[in-house]
């Protein structure tokens, strides 16, 4: 079966770099994952979205880009409501930057509301690596992406000097996810 | 009417640089074309003569217009290529094998007017090739149109009242964007142009000779110097031989003086070593350019 | 070694071409194809490879055919824009019969369009830039493995029938990530030149080999005094007026694709076996027709889907088989009809109906959206 991703966020959230390292991290586990991006052309402050959508095989593509999520990833509140037509009523997971966003835009049935970029603050020292502190929660809630691999993933991917900060980042999540949060079982 | 082409009976010392098959060629009658060719292949002999270079590696290209259709004449690699473009035919000949030596020769209007773009870049970038253009003032071969080295004042057949604009001051300019090597002679100083070709050829980076030429059937005809004699000594009394000190001494005018000289001569590193400098390619060694320069 | 790798369309069409024997690269900034000449202005020098940055497109396309001739696997990357500046020299390719490859990411046109929209309207462009009657082959991905797989194929195309090959990609494309196998050089399969057979003085460097059209090629600097002559020539190059020649000539440009089309067509049928219905589709539209077709499906319909993975020219038969048991025949593209012309072209004679659903938009639809289009055009299905 197919599963459908989107990650939407504002421009500077960091939101294309997450759908990169978590799809690459799919493709390790052997899935096929199509990734394509939407983006304003502002750097900072416009917004960015980034689907993902994981097939089984490479015989059974098609999509390119999300048509109706089973997993949404919300960082922003514009930009949920933005989206929010493109989740399905009965959406596997949703997940929610709760720094930006209060409730969510639609009676979802599994919604994860956590601050992520306040977390970060706190945790890691920098707001700006909100984006794989989510990674690190992502991967402890769904079981879809194992630890060690997302960690390898970060490491060939990140610019050198961000490796660190976003391996911190990426354990402070898992860790935090693991003390605070249950588990999702995700069907795919 | 039948036209009785005479059999070639003897053989010129640079025939074996023709494609004599192809001949009689297209240039009219007093046509400084000619004299420039020969004065080139000459000092392709020459030079050969004395093991500088090995025509193997010439690659000879032309563009548009009464000057382009000498590449079918000149028994070497070449291409003769859309208008305007031989310059940027010659990037992708040095940078696919090194080895080869670019010659592009061409009209004024064919390297200056529509090809104007690659001249200046190829200048700034340095880019190793030879460039010689033929300057007969005109489009001569669509019937005598504007060209940008067309004096001010003067017919053509788009300025039926006169050229209203400025003429390019060609050499100047290529010397103003950094080439190793600029002159500028006459069909006047045909030895000149060929010691120029010899010292020219195998030098690095860009190498740039103007040729101011007459061209009496077309251009000659629209500004009243129909003979080619008349033009040729029209042409003598501004076309004086200076060493300029300056770039600004450098002059291009009709009325008064075109500047003839070397204008540059200097020896800094071409484009093929710009990047040798930066990435550690196998042919880095081999340019020819740094051989042939040593002999 | 093959390697799993994921990738955008740009970053794999970079990988293709280094492991199809890329020498020079030369390319002029343009949106959607930037990004494929930074990546190989990173890797290439790596492998031996030049990049080069030309003043415009002219430049680049010119100096391509130049490379060519002088031995190089040589390539370019643009979009709409680019690509309308060098329709002059692709008639010289073409007439030179110098194999160059061409990585076309269509974007929205016409003019400067929508630089970071997507399009499908340069089908006709890229087959009929230049003037006069000239051959081209034109694949279309819709898929980054498929977009890896056809720029090597286009290398193969390039050199096996000297002639300009083009991968007519879009923005899409270029920058979806998916997972795509590479190799290294020397791993996949390019055709290399035929080397001539007569020694310099005999050579002629446009002499065609009887049985497939193509004649051998004699790179510079090996002695044979090759003129590449962009007037028309006879097989010595020369320029000539002679009307037989000239036939010739062009016809065989043509003939040579034709005749070796069992190199080049290549064409994709999904559910056609007893589709009374086929939508026609290309490139990466034809993935969201594909999902359409799989609901329909289950909407009992019976609807398939053919794409053509070469564009020009079409697989022909490969159309004809698909369409056997089909009426109908919708073609659904981003533009205003224009590989509906050559379907049209193809099976209008046969008395089908045949409909056209265009797509104007700069953002790719997906299914839901391009039924939309169906409806919008009147297309009921």
């Amino acid at each position: 079966m197919t599963l459908e991703i989107i990650i939407a966020g504002r421009g500077g959230q960091g939101i294309l770099l997450t759908g990169y390292l978590l799809g690459k991290a799919l493709v390790k586990k052997g899935y096929y994952v199509v990734n394509s991006e939407m983006y304003s052309a502002e750097t900072r402050g416009g917004f960015s979205r980034s689907d993902l959508i994981v097939f089984p095989s490479e015989a059974e593509i098609d999509i390119i880009k999300v048509r109706k999520a089973d997993i949404a990833i919300f960082m922003y509140k514009d930009q949920m409501h933005s989206y929010a037509e493109y989740v399905k009523p009965d959406a596997q997971l949703i997940i929610l930057d709760g720094t930006f966003i209060e409730e969510p835009a639609k009676p979802w049935p599994r919604v994860l509301k956590v601050p992520f970029t306040r977390l970060a603050e706190e945790k890691v020292g920098t707001y700006r690596v909100a984006n794989v502190f989510m990674l690190g929660v992502f991967s402890y809630v769904t079981g879809l992406v194992d630890p060690e691999t997302m960690e390898e993933i970060i490491k060939t991917s990140v610019r050198p000097k961000w490796i660190e900060i976003n391996l911190k980042a990426f354990d402070a999540g898992y860790n935090y996810a693991k003390e605070n949060l249950e588990k999702v079982e995700i069907k795919l | 009417m039948t036209v009785q082409v005479p059999k070639l009976e003897y053989r010129h010392r640079v025939d074996d640089l023709l494609r004599t098959e192809r001949l009689p060629h297209v240039w009219c009658p007093g046509c400084g074309i000619g004299i420039t060719l020969q004065a080139f292949l000459r000092a392709v002999k020459a030079l050969e003569a004395k093991g500088v270079i090995d025509r193997k590696q010439l690659v000879f290209v032309t563009g548009i217009g009464c000057t382009g259709r000498a590449s079918g004449y000149v028994r070497l690699d070449g291409a003769h290529t859309p208008h305007g473009r031989p310059i940027a035919y010659a990037y992708g000949v040095k940078l696919a094998n090194p080895k080869l030596v670019p010659v592009v020769f061409s009209g004024d209007g064919d390297l200056a007017g529509i090809g104007g773009n690659h001249l200046l870049h190829a200048a700034r970038r340095n880019f190793d090739m030879l460039v010689i253009m033929v300057n007969n003032f005109n489009y001569a071969l669509t019937g005598g149109q504007l060209a940008p080295t067309t004096p001010h004042g003067a017919y053509s057949t788009t300025t039926p009242k006169g050229n209203p604009e400025r003429p390019m001051d060609v050499a100047r300019l290529v010397a103003a964007l950094g080439a190793n090597y600029v002159a500028r002679w006459s069909i006047h100083y045909p030895v000149h142009i060929e010691e120029s070709v010899k010292r020219a050829l195998p030098r690095r980076g860009f190498r740039f000779i103007e040729v101011v030429s007459i061209c009496p059937e077309i251009f000659g005809r629209h500004i009243g110097f129909r003979s080619p004699v008349d033009f040729y000594e029209r042409l003598r009394k501004v076309a004086k031989v200076r060493k300029p000190k300056a770039l600004e001494e450098i002059k291009y005018d009709w009325e008064d003086e075109i500047t003839l000289g070397v204008f540059v001569d200097k020896d800094e590193p071409g484009y093929m070593e710009s990047i040798c400098q930066v990435y550690n390619y196998d042919w880095c060694k081999e340019l020819p350019e740094r051989r042939w320069s040593k002999q | 070694m093959a390697r799993r790798e994921f990738l955008t369309g740009n970053e794999a069409m970079a990988e293709a071409a280094i492991a199809a024997g890329l020498r020079v690269f030369i390319g002029y900034p343009i949106t959607p194809a930037s990004d494929l000449f930074e990546y190989l202005a990173e890797k290439l020098p790596s492998y031996g490879g030049v990049v080069f940055q030309a003043e415009d497109e002219i430049a680049a396309i010119n100096a391509l055919v130049g490379a060519t001739y002088a031995g190089a696997k040589a390539m370019t990357a643009t979009s709409g824009p680019g690509f309308s500046l060098m329709a002059e020299s692709l008639g010289l390719a073409a007439m030179l019969e110098a194999p160059i490859v061409i990585v076309y990411n269509m974007r929205t046109g016409p003019s400067t369009g929508i630089a970071t929209g997507t399009g499908q309207g340069d089908v006709m462009q890229s087959r009929w830039a230049s003037h006069g009657h000239y051959g081209v082959v034109v694949y279309s991905p819709w898929s980054v493995q498929e977009a890896y797989n056809l720029v090597v194929k286009a290398f193969d195309t390039a050199w096996r029938l000297r002639v300009p090959t083009i991968v007519l990609s879009d923005a899409v494309i270029a920058h979806t990530r998916e997972l795509a196998v590479v190799y290294e050089p020397g791993e996949v399969k390019v055709a290399d030149r035929k080397p001539p057979r007569e020694p310099p003085g005999e050579f002629k460097p446009f002499k065609p080999d009887p049985d497939d059209l193509v004649p051998p090629m004699a790179f510079y600097g090996e002695g044979y005094a090759v003129l590449a002559e962009s007037l028309v020539h006879d097989e010595r190059g020369y320029y000539t007026t002679d009307p037989e020649n000239y036939e010739r000539l062009v016809k065989r440009l043509e003939e040579k694709i034709t005749r070796n089309k069992h190199h080049v067509v290549s064409s994709e049928a999904r559910y056609t076996e007893d589709a009374e219905t086929v939508i026609v589709a290309f490139g990466t539209l034809a993935r969201s027709a594909l999902a359409l077709v799989k609901d329909l499906r289950k909407q009992g319909k019976k609807v398939g889907l053919w794409r053509p993975v070469s564009i020009w020219p079409l697989d022909e038969e490969g159309l004809s088989k698909a369409v056997e048991h089909a009426d109908r025949v919708i073609v659904a593209e981003m533009n205003l009809g224009q590989l509906y012309r050559e379907v049209a072209r193809i099976l209008g004679p046969t008395g089908r109906k045949i409909e056209l659903v265009p797509v104007l938009t700069p953002e790719l639809p997906g299914p839901d959206e391009l039924l939309g289009y169906f409806r919008k055009a009147g297309v009921e299905i």
